[in-house]
C-alpha cells in the first residue's frame, strides 16, 4: 500500500513539476554578423526607426523604458499628428475592444481574470519639446489601443521627425500571444509602434486601427537597436542578431544589445529554465543559423521544431525568396502557457507549439505549427500586408505555402500524420476537417474586424483562401503557378503588397485574366455546389416505326440492340465556376473523361454517352482540383453496394456484443 | 450449509465442472447474446447502407482511410448516431435479458439437473422465479453505481489540468490509471456483491424468501470479509481482459477486405465473444459454488394473529 501512495505521490508530483532553481548561464557570445545576411544595402525604405531601451523586472512582470523613434515621411503630403498603437492596452480591462470582441477567449485561450497588461506614456518628446500632455486617445468605448500625438510643425515630405517616448509596460498574464506565466515571459507589441501611411501618392492617409480581437498587426520596415536589462540567470532571445552583451555586476543583471535591420517588429522573450539547441539551413546563397529554445522536458519536441524549422527556411527560400537575416529563433513555450503563446510569428524570431503527449511522432501538430509560423517571416514579414484589412494575404497565402512545404518534407501523402499505419495529407486532413466555406456568410476578402465571429475570419482567411489558391493552381498548373507565386514574391518583398497586386502579378504571369476566379471566391459569398443532378442507363437501340415516303416508305419493326444509351446531368449551384472534369467509369471496367467548363454558360452540363456496358460510377473531379467543395458526394456509382455496410455493421455489433459481455450476466 | 472452506482453486474447478457439465446451456446463452448482437448488425447494415451504398468514399472508410472516415463520419452524422441507438437499444434489451438468463444459469448449476429437457425446464423456471428478484436488486444497486461516477468523477478532475500539459505516455496513463484505481475497485466490489446476491436470491429463494435490500447489504459484509470473492471475480475480468487484449494485437495489420474475410473476421470475433463467455460462465460456476457455503439468511415466519 505505502508503495502505491509513494508511486501516486511521485507521479502526481511530476505532473505539476516545476522547473529547478534559475541559475547563472555563461555569458551568451555575440552573434557577429551583420544584422541582414551577407550585409548588403538596405532591402525596404527604412521608414520607421527605433531605438529602445528597457529593463524588466520578473516579479512585477513589467517594464520600464525609452524609445526614440526616427520616422521619415515617404508620401507627398505634410502629416501634422503621428499615431501609435499601444496593443498591451487590449489587456487593460474588460471595456476595450479587444476584450469585448473576444470574450477574453482567443483561439481557445482564456484571459486571466487578474493578470491585466497595459502601458503608459509618461513622456513624449518631439525635437526636445514635451508633448505628453497633448497627446490623445481616439477611441471611443474606452479602448485606449491608439495614441495620437499632434505635432507642433507637421513633417513635410521627404523630412524625418524624431519622437522620443518613456514609458511602463505592464505584461499581461501571457494571453493573445504576449506576457508573462511563471517566470517565462514573452514580450510582443510592447512599445509604443507608430502606424503606417497608406494610399496612393498625394492622398495619403494613417492606417491605424484599433486592435480588435480578429485582427493582427501593420507596421513599417525598419531598423531596431534594442537593449535590455533582465536578470542574469534569464536566458533571452529576440528579433535581430546580439550586438553587445554586459554584466552588471551589483544589480545582478545582464544587458544585452540587439540589431535587426529591415523588419517591422520586435519581440523578444526572457525565461530563465530555457536550454538552446542550434542548426544551420543552407540556401543558395549562404547559410541561415536555427535556433530552437525550449525547457528541458520539451527536448524530444524541440528536436523535432528544429527539423521543421531547418528544413521549412530552405524549402521556403527556393519557393519564393531567400531568406535575407542571419538567424531565425523558434521559441517553444512552456507546455502551460503554449496555448496563449505559441504559434506567433515575427521577424526572425517565432513562437511554436503542438507540444502534447497525442502529437506522436508522425502526428506533424508541432511540426505543422513551426513551418506556418516561420512561413509568416515571407508572407508578412517580407511580404509585409496590411493584416487588419487582408488577413487572408498572409495567413491564408501562407497556409496554401506551408502544404507545399510540409508535403516536401514529409511526404505528400504523409504530410499531416504517418502514425501507426495512418496516413494524411495536411491539405486533405484540413479540407476534411473544416466546414464548407461557401457557407460563410463573408467572402474571403473582408476586413478582419467584419468577421461576424472568430471561427468565420479563420475558415474565410486560412482554409478557404488556401484551398482557392489550390484551386487556381491545379487549373492553371503546378509549375506556372509556383513560378508566378515566385514572381510576386520578388517583387514585393519589403514593402505592403495588398491582394490587388497579388491578383495582378499572378494575372501577368500567367498571362490570364483571373477575375473569372478571383470576383466569385474572393468577393462573393458561395461556393462550389456540384452535384451529380440525374445518371441512368437504358439499351439502346436502332430507331422504330415508318420512314421515308411514297414508295421509299419502310418500316423498322425488329428492335436491333445497339447497347446502352446513358445520360448524366451535373449541376453546379454555387457561385463559383471553374472548368471541371467528369469521369464515367463503365460495368465492362472502361472509363471516360468528359470536360465542362461552365464559365458564364448555364449552371447545368447533360452528357450523352453510347457504350456497350451501362455505366457503374460517375465521379465528378476525379483528380481532385477543386479544393472548394467537398468531394463526399463527387463520387458515386448507380448501383448500390452493401459490401463495405455489411463489413461495418459487423464491426459495430462485435463492439456491442464485447460491451454486453460486460455489462450482462 | 458446507462446512468446507473453499479455495481459489475450488473455485476455478467448479467453473470448469460448470463448463464442461453444461456446455448446452453455455452455448444457448451464448446464442441469446449473438442473437441480440445480430439483429443489432442487421438494423445497422440497413441504416449505414441507406446512407452510403452509392458512396465508394465510405469503402476507403471501411477500409481504413482515415481522411474517408472524417468525411463519412461528418456528412453522416445522423446515421452514426442511429448506429449509437441501435447498439444502445441492443445493450438495453440485453441487460433485460441477462437477468432472465443469469437466473437461469445459476438455477442450473445450483439444480444440477440431467438431461436436455430437465435443464432447460430448471433453466426457465429458475429464471422466471428470480426474474423480478433480479430486476428489484439492479434498482437496489444504482445508488453504489452513482457512487461508482461521483469517484470517477473526483479522480478525473483531480488529474485532469495535469493532463492538458502532459508531454509523454507516462505522464499521461499514470495518473489516469490512479485516478480510476478507486472507481475501477469500487465498481469490482459492487459487480462482485450484485453477483453473489444473484446466488443468495436464486439459492434460497423458495427456503427463505431473502428480501433484496437486505440480501444486498448481508452480500456487502460478507464479499467485504471474503477476499477470495473480489480475487476470484478479479480473476475472471483479468481472464477477459487478456483475451480482448490478445485479439486486437493479433487483428493488428490483418484488415481481412474483402467479402471472404469479412467472413474470417466475423468467425473469429465469433469465436473470441465465446472465449470470454466461457470464462464468464466458468466464474458464475465459481461464484455459486462458494455461495452455497455463506451461512442461510433468516427465515422470515408470518404468524396468523386469527390462529
Amino acid at each position: 500500500m505505502r508503495s502505491v501512495v509513494a508511486l501516486a505521490v511521485l507521479a502526481l508530483t511530476a505532473c505539476g513539476r516545476e522547473a529547478e532553481t534559475p541559475r547563472v548561464r555563461p555569458m551568451p557570445k555575440l552573434d557577429g554578423s551583420p544584422a541582414l545576411r551577407g550585409g548588403g544595402p538596405a532591402r525596404s525604405k527604412r521608414i520607421a526607426n527605433y531605438k529602445i531601451e528597457a529593463a524588466l523586472d520578473p516579479v512585477k512582470h513589467q517594464l520600464t523604458g525609452t524609445e526614440t523613434l526616427s520616422w521619415t515621411n515617404t508620401g507627398e503630403t505634410a502629416v501634422d499628428r503621428l499615431p501609435f498603437h499601444l496593443y498591451l492596452n487590449a489587456f487593460k480591462n474588460e471595456s476595450t475592444l479587444f476584450m469585448r470582441t473576444s470574450g477574453g477567449d482567443i483561439r481557445g485561450a482564456k484571459a486571466s481574470p487578474d493578470g491585466w497588461g497595459w502601458i503608459q506614456i509618461e513622456r513624449a518628446q518631439v525635437a526636445g519639446a514635451d508633448l505628453t500632455s497633448k497627446l490623445v486617445m481616439p477611441g471611443t468605448d474606452h479602448d485606449e489601443t491608439v495614441v495620437e500625438l499632434p505635432l507642433a510643425e507637421p513633417v513635410a515630405p521627404g523630412a524625418t521627425v524624431e519622437v522620443a517616448f518613456t514609458f511602463t509596460a505592464q505584461l499581461p498574464e501571457v494571453f493573445a500571444r504576449t506576457g508573462y506565466a511563471g517566470d517565462f515571459h514573452l514580450v510582443g507589441q510592447w512599445f509604443p509602434k507608430i502606424g503606417v501611411r497608406v494610399g496612393p501618392p498625394g492622398a495619403e492617409r494613417w492606417e491605424c486601427q484599433p486592435f480588435h480581437s480578429h485582427a493582427e498587426f501593420f507596421a513599417d520596415f525598419g531598423t531596431y537597436d534594442v537593449t535590455l536589462t533582465v536578470p542574469s540567470t534569464y536566458v533571452v532571445a529576440a528579433t535581430g542578431v546580439l550586438s553587445a552583451a554586459k554584466e552588471n555586476t551589483e544589480a545582478s543583471t545582464r544587458t544585452y544589445t540587439y540589431r535587426a535591420e529591415d523588419v517591422h517588429d520586435f519581440v523578444w522573450m526572457a525565461d530563465p529554465f530555457m536550454e538552446v539547441m542550434s542548426g544551420q539551413a543552407k540556401l543558395e546563397d549562404g547559410t541561415v543559423e536555427v535556433r530552437v529554445l525550449y525547457r528541458p522536458e520539451q527536448k524530444e519536441y524541440a528536436k523535432r521544431h528544429l527539423d521543421a524549422a531547418v528544413g521549412a527556411i530552405t524549402k521556403f527560400s527556393a519557393m519564393f525568396t531567400p531568406y535575407p537575416w542571419p538567424i531565425l529563433t523558434v521559441v517553444d513555450p512552456p507546455v502551460a502557457a503554449a496555448a496563449s503563446a505559441g504559434g506567433m510569428e515575427y521577424p526572425t524570431l517565432v513562437t511554436t507549439a503542438g507540444d502534447t503527449v497525442f502529437a506522436r511522432p508522425g502526428m506533424r501538430l508541432p511540426e505543422f505549427v513551426t513551418v506556418h509560423e516561420i512561413g509568416h517571416n515571407w508572407f508578412q514579414g517580407m511580404l509585409a500586408s496590411n493584416e487588419p484589412v487582408e488577413a487572408w494575404l498572409d495567413e491564408g497565402v501562407n497556409d496554401w505555402a506551408d502544404a507545399k512545404v510540409m508535403a516536401e518534407l514529409y511526404g505528400p501523402r504523409s504530410s499531416g500524420i504517418d502514425w501507426m499505419g495512418w496516413q494524411a495529407d495536411v491539405v486533405a486532413l484540413r479540407r476534411a476537417l473544416a466546414d464548407d466555406p461557401g457557407s460563410l456568410p463573408s467572402p474571403i476578402a473582408t476586413a478582419a474586424a467584419s468577421f461576424v465571429d472568430f471561427d468565420a475570419y479563420a475558415i474565410a482567411t486560412y482554409e478557404s483562401t488556401s484551398r482557392a489558391l489550390l484551386t487556381l493552381e491545379n487549373v492553371v498548373g503546378s509549375t506556372r503557378f509556383a513560378a508566378a507565386m515566385k514572381a510576386y514574391a520578388k517583387k514585393f518583398a519589403f514593402s505592403h503588397p495588398t491582394g490587388r497586386d497579388l491578383f495582378d502579378t499572378l494575372a501577368k504571369e500567367l498571362d490570364q485574366d483571373l477575375s473569372w476566379f478571383e470576383e466569385p471566391v474572393f468577393h462573393q459569398v458561395g461556393g462550389h455546389r456540384l452535384a451529380i443532378r440525374k445518371a441512368k442507363c437504358e439499351l439502346a437501340h436502332a430507331p422504330r416505326g415508318v420512314f421515308g415516303s411514297g414508295s421509299g416508305m419502310t418500316r423498322v419493326t425488329a428492335f436491333e440492340m445497339q447497347g446502352f444509351s446513358c445520360e448524366v446531368v451535373i449541376t453546379n449551384t454555387g457561385t463559383i465556376h471553374v472548368p471541371v472534369e467528369i469521369e464515367l467509369r463503365f460495368v465492362d471496367g472502361g472509363s471516360q473523361r468528359v470536360a465542362w467548363d461552365d464559365r458564364g454558360t448555364t449552371n447545368w452540363k447533360r452528357f450523352l454517352v453510347q457504350r456497350s456496358t451501362p455505366l457503374a460510377e460517375i465521379r465528378i473531379d476525379p483528380d481532385n482540383k477543386l479544393a472548394l467543395d467537398s468531394p463526399m458526394q463527387h463520387h458515386q456509382r448507380l448501383e448500390g453496394d452493401g459490401d463495405a455496410s455489411l463489413r461495418a455493421a459487423a464491426w459495430f455489433a462485435a463492439a456491442t456484443q464485447t460491451l454486453m459481455q460486460v455489462i450482462g450476466l | 450449509m458446507t462446512t468446507k472452506r473453499l479455495g481459489f482453486g475450488d473455485l476455478l474447478r467448479a467453473g470448469g465442472r460448470a463448463v464442461s457439465t453444461y456446455t448446452g446451456t453455455l452455448l444457448a446463452v451464448f446464442l441469446v447474446q449473438t442473437l441480440i448482437a445480430m439483429a443489432c448488425m442487421v438494423a445497422i447494415f440497413v441504416v449505414l447502407a441507406q446512407a452510403f451504398s452509392h458512396l465508394p468514399m465510405f469503402d476507403d472508410a471501411v477500409d481504413g482511410d482515415l481522411i474517408a472516415i472524417v468525411y463519412c463520419v461528418r456528412w453522416g452524422k445522423p446515421s452514426f448516431l442511429a448506429v449509437a441507438g441501435i447498439a444502445l437499444g441492443g445493450l438495453l434489451l440485453w441487460q433485460l435479458a441477462s437477468w432472465f438468463l443469469a437466473g437461469g444459469v445459476y438455477g442450473v448449476l445450483d439444480q444440477r439437473p440431467e438431461g436436455r429437457r430437465e435443464t432447460a425446464r430448471v433453466f426457465g423456471a429458475a429464471g422466471a422465479s428470480t426474474y423480478l428478484a433480479y430486476a428489484r436488486l439492479a434498482l437496489c444497486t444504482l445508488p453504489g453505481w452513482l457512487l461508482v461516477l461521483f469517484v470517477l468523477g473526483v479522480g478525473l478532475g483531480a488529474v485532469a489540468p495535469g493532463l492538458d500539459t502532459a508531454l509523454t505516455l507516462t505522464q499521461v496513463l499514470v495518473p489516469l490509471l490512479l485516478a480510476m484505481l478507486p472507481a475501477v475497485l469500487l465498481t469490482h466490489l459492487f459487480w462482485t456483491v450484485t453477483e453473489y446476491a444473484r446466488v443468495e436470491l436464486t439459492l434460497r429463494e423458495h427456503s427463505h424468501a431473502p428480501g433484496v435490500i437486505s440480501t444486498y447489504l448481508r452480500t456487502l459484509v460478507w464479499v467485504v470479509r471474503r477476499p477470495l470473492t473480489l480475487l476470484h471475480g478479479g480473476f475472471g475480468w483479468l481472464a477477459v481482459l487478456l483475451v480482448t487484449i490478445a485479439y486486437a494485437y493479433l487483428a493488428q495489420g490483418h484488415p481481412m477486405y474483402g467479402p471472404d474475410g469479412a467472413v474470417t473476421l466475423f468467425l473469429v470475433r465469433l469465436g473470441v465473444s465465446l472465449l470470454r463467455m466461457v470464462i464468464r460462465f466458468g466464474v458464475l460456476g465459481g461464484q455459486l459454488e462458494l455461495g452455497r457455503t455463506r451461512p442461510h439468511p433468516p427465515i422470515v415466519v408470518t404468524l396468523d394473529s386469527k390462529s
